[in-house]
C-alpha cells in the first residue's frame, strides 16, 4: 500500500529517539534505490549513523554514491548557511572576512532557528536541484534529527514565513513551506514503536503534521513488532515439566519458558497499542516491521526490513517472525 | 559500591542518557527507593508517560511540588518511611517559566508578545535543560527534601543537559546583545558601519536579505532580554557548584542497544571532562543469556545450532509443532542476548572503575504504578526496601 505513495519525491522520516527511525529511513532509502529511482539519503547535523548503515565510510555536504542509484549527503546548519550566504554573498575573500568576523559567529551562535532553517533550505535545494532540465534526485529520504520535539525542523521555514518582512528570506521560506506541504511531492512518515509513550507522542505528532503544519503525512511505520504468541497451556506444560526433568534440563525448560512468556507478553502490548493506533489514525496506512532478533543490527538488517517495507501492506503483518 | 550505597550518600541524582531508554521510569524508582527507605525524597520529571504521571499524582500540567498521599502507597501494599512528592517540568513552557520569573513586568509582557519570540521560543538552545537545572536549585536550596532525583530531558546527547548553563549563558551574553541592540539604540547604523565596516556590511546585507522589519524585531527582543538577567552568572555559578557537589551523583541509563551504548561512552567521557563524574550506571531492558551449568570444560553457550536440540527436549513435554515454535523463540532471544552480552562487555570495560553497573531486564509490560516500580528494586539493588 506504500505503492504510490513512494513515488513522491521528498520523504521525511521523523520520530523520537529510540524507535528505529534511521534503520527505517536506511530501508526506506534503499528500497527506492532498488526500484530504479535515483535516490539521495539525507543525515542531518553530526548523525552518522544512516551513512554507516548504507555502507558509506563518511559524508561530507557533497552528495558522494554508496551504491548504483543511491547517494548519501549529510547537511549541517551552519555549512549549509555559509553556502546559502556565498549565493547572496559571491566575493570569496570578503565572505572570509566575514564568515572569521565576531559578530558573524555571534549572530549564528545567538539567532535561534536560523541553523534549522538553513538545514531545510539546503533540503528544499537538492529536491528541486536541475540537472539538464530535468530533477536531479526522483527521491529524496530524510533521516529527521531526533532531537527535541520531534518536528522542530519542519516547522522552520513557516516560522520565517511569517516572521520576517518582506525580502529574500521570507519569499523562499515560502517557496520552501510550499513544497513541504504539496501531498504530490512529500511524504512525512512517523516512526514508532507500538508502545504507550512512543504511541501517544505518534498521535500528537500527526495532529500536528495534519493541523498546524498542513504537512502530508505519508505513513505510521510501527518498527519492531513481536508476532508469536504461546498457549497458556503449552507455558503450563512447560513449568511443569520443569519439576519432573533432571537439573540440567530444568534450568533449560525453564528458561525456553521464561522466553516464551516474554514473547507472548509484548506481542499482546504491540497487538493493543496497534489498535489503539488504528483506531486513532484512519488517513494513512500503518505499516509494520517485526522486531528482528539478531545479535548485531547491520546493513543485512537494513535489506530485511526494505524488502518488508516492499510487501508491507496495512492491516497484516509484514510477514511472520517466524520464517526462517 | 552498590547502587544502593550510591543513593544512600548521595543528596542529589541525576538520571542521564539518551531519549527512550526508560531514564524517567528508572528516576521514579530511584525516589520510590529513598521514599522507602526513610527518606524525605522528590522526584522531578519532564516528560513522563501518562499512566505514570497519574500514579505519581501529575495526573494535571501544574507546577509545584505534590506529595503522594499515605493511601496511595497503602493501596499497593507499600509502606514506607519517609515521603515522597513528585513534580513535572512542563517542556513547552519552559521559556514562558523563564522570563515570566525574571523579567520585570514591563518587560515581561513585551517578550511575550514578540512575534519573533512566540515564534521561535520553542527552539531556543537549552531552555529545557536550563529550567530543570532552575528547579534542581530551587529545590536543593529549599532545605525540604534530602534525596533529589532529577530526570533530564530527552536529548540524542545527554551532553546538552549538562552543558545548559553555559549555553544560555553564551546565548544572553550581554557583550553578544550589545552587537544586536547598538544599531538601533546606542550608536546607530551610521556609526557602526564607520566603527567595523565588515559588520557594517554584513548586516546591511542581512537586513536586504531578510527584511528590516525582522531586524528591528530580533533587535528589540534582545535588548528586552539583556536587562533580566542581572544575576544570571551568580546563577548559573550556583547550579554549577550544585552540579559538582560531593553530594551529586550522575547515574546513567542506558539500553543495550549498539547506537545506544555508543552515546553512553561519549556521555561518560564527557562528563569526566566537565568534571561531573559518572558514579553508577543503568542497563535498562537488557535480555537474559541462558548460560548451562555443565560440568568440565565444554561449551557453556546455547546458540542456533542448538535449535533441533532444545526442540527435542521440549518436544517430550508439549506437541510438536509449538515445541519447534518454543525453540526457535528461545533461540532468537539467546542471540539477542549474547549480542547484547558482548557490547555490555566491552561498554564495562570503558568505564571508570568501582562504579557500579546493574542490569534491569526487559520487562514485558508497561511499569506505571507504584508497585511495579518497587518491583524493579530487586533489580537495581538486588534486594526490596525494607518496607
Amino acid at each position: 500500500m506504500l505503492g504510490a505513495m513512494l513515488d513522491r519525491r521528498l520523504h521525511f522520516v521523523v520520530g523520537k529517539g529510540g524507535v528505529g527511525k534511521t534503520t527505517v529511513a536506511a530501508a526506506l532509502a534503499r528500497l527506492l534505490a532498488r526500484r530504479g529511482r535515483r535516490t539521495l539519503a539525507i543525515e542531518v547535523d553530526d548523525a552518522r549513523r544512516l551513512s554507516a548503515l548504507l555502507g558509506a565510510s563518511g559524508t561530507t555536504g557533497t552528495p558522494t554514491v554508496v551504491a548504483p542509484g543511491l547517494s548519501v549527503v549529510a547537511i549541517e546548519g551552519r555549512a549549509a548557511l555559509e553556502e546559502y550566504l556565498g549565493l547572496i554573498i559571491p566575493v570569496k575573500r570578503l565572505l572570509a572576512t566575514i564568515f572569521s568576523s565576531r559578530i558573524y559567529q555571534y549572530f549564528v551562535a545567538a539567532a535561534p532557528g536560523l541553523k534549522e532553517l538553513m538545514t531545510v533550505g539546503k533540503i528544499w535545494y537538492e529536491t528541486t536541484r536541475q540537472e539538464r532540465g530535468r530533477p536531479l534526485w526522483d527521491a529524496v529520504v530524510v533521516d529527521a534529527p531526533a532531537t527535541g520535539h520531534s518536528v522542530q525542523y519542519l516547522r522552520m521555514p513557516q516560522a520565517a514565513r511569517d516572521t520576517f518582512g518582506a525580502g529574500l528570506v521570507q519569499r523562499e521560506a515560502a517557496k520552501v513551506v510550499e513544497l513541504l506541504r504539496d501531498p504530490r511531492t512529500t511524504a512525512v512518515h512517523l516512526v514508532t514503536l507500538a508502545e504507550e509513550m512512543p504511541v501517544a507522542e505518534t498521535l500528537e505528532t500527526h495532529a500536528e503534521l495534519v493541523g498546524s503544519l498542513a504537512m502530508p503525512v505519508g505513513s505510521v511505520i510501527v518498527n519492531r513488532v513481536h508476532h508469536r504468541r504461546f498457549s497458556p497451556a503449552a507455558l503450563a506444560a512447560l513449568r511443569e515439566a520443569a519439576r519432573r526433568v533432571g537439573a540440567e534440563e530444568r534450568a533449560l525448560v525453564r528458561a525456553v519458558c521464561e522466553r516464551a512468556a516474554e514473547e507472548s507478553g509484548w506481542s499482546e502490548i504491540n497487538a493493543a497499542y496497534l489498535t489503539r493506533l488504528r483506531a486513532a489514525i484512519r488517513d494513512v496506512p500503518i505499516v509494520e516491521l517485526p522486531f528482528l532478533f539478531v545479535e548485531e543490527f547491520d546493513r543485512g538488517e537494513v535489506d530485511r526490513l526494505s524488502g518488508e517495507l516492499e510487501t508491507a501492506s496495512p492491516g497484516r503483518a509484514a510477514v511472520s517472525a517466524l520464517r526462517p | 559500591m552498590t547502587l544502593g550505597d550510591l543513593v544512600a550518600r548521595h543528596q542529589i541524582v541525576i538520571s542521564a542518557g539518551s531519549g527512550g531508554v526508560g531514564k524517567t521510569t528508572v528516576a521514579a524508582s530511584l525516589a520510590l527507593w529513598g521514599a522507602l527507605e526513610g527518606r524525605r525524597a522528590v522526584v522531578l520529571t519532564i516528560d513522563p508517560a501518562r499512566r505514570l504521571a497519574s500514579s505519581l499524582g501529575l495526573a494535571s500540567l501544574g507546577s509545584g511540588e505534590r506529595d503522594i498521599p499515605a493511601e496511595h502507597f497503602r493501596a499497593q501494599g507499600l509502606a514506607p518511611k519517609g515521603t515522597l512528592a513528585a513534580m513535572m517540568l512542563d517542556q513547552k513552557g519552559a521559556w514562558d517559566a523563564l522570563v515570566e520569573r525574571h523579567a520585570p513586568p514591563e518587560a515581561r509582557d513585551r517578550i511575550l508578545t514578540n512575534r519573533f519570540y512566540q515564534h521561535l521560543s520553542q527552539s531556543f538552545a537549552g531552555s529545557y535543560e536550563y529550567m530543570a537545572i532552575e528547579q534542581l536549585c530551587a529545590l536543593a536550596e529549599s532545605g525540604r527534601y534530602d534525596l533529589i532525583v532529577v530526570d533530564t530531558p530527552p536529548t540524542r546527547h545527554a551532553l546538552d543537559f549538562l552543558e545548559a548553563p553555559r549555553r544560555i549563558a553564551d546565548f544572553l551574553d550581554r557583550k553578544i546583545i550589545k552587537w544586536f541592540v547598538r544599531p538601533y539604540f546606542s550608536a546607530g547604523w551610521s556609526a557602526l558601519r564607520a566603527m567595523n565596516r565588515t559588520a557594517g556590511f554584513l548586516l546591511r546585507r542581512l537586513e536586504q536579505a531578510t527584511g528590516i522589519a525582522a531586524l528591528a524585531e530580533i533587535s528589540d527582543f534582545f535588548s528586552n532580554m539583556s536587562g533580566l538577567f542581572e544575576n544570571f552568572q551568580t546563577r548559573i555559578d550556583r547550579a554549577h557548584e550544585i552540579l559538582r557537589a560531593p553530594g551529586t551523583a550522575f547515574v546513567l541509563v542506558s539500553s543495550p542497544e549498539e547506537q545506544v551504548l555508543g552515546d553512553a561512552e561519549y556521555l561518560s567521557s564527557k562528563m569526566a571532562a566537565l568534571r561531573m563524574p559518572l558514579k553508577g550506571v543503568v542497563l535498562n531492558r537488557v535480555h537474559a543469556e541462558f548460560r548451562p551449568a555443565r560440568r568440565g570444560r565444554g561449551r557453556d553457550e546455547i546458540g542456533p545450532e542448538e535449535v533441533e536440540q532444545v526442540a527435542d527436549l521440549v518436544a517430550q513435554i508439549v506437541g510438536a509443532p509449538e515445541a519447534r515454535e518454543l525453540a526457535a523463540n528461545f533461540v532468537d532471544y539467546q542471540a539477542l542476548a549474547r549480542g547484547e552480552s558482548l557490547r555490555i562487555e566491552q561498554f564495562r570495560a570503558g568505564l571508570p572503575r568501582g562504579v557500579p553497573v546493574v542490569h534491569v531486564p526487559n520487562f514485558a509490560r508497561d511499569v506505571h504504578d507504584l508497585a511495579s516500580l518497587a518491583g524493579m528494586h530487586a533489580h537495581l539493588f538486588g534486594v526490596r526496601a525494607a518496607a
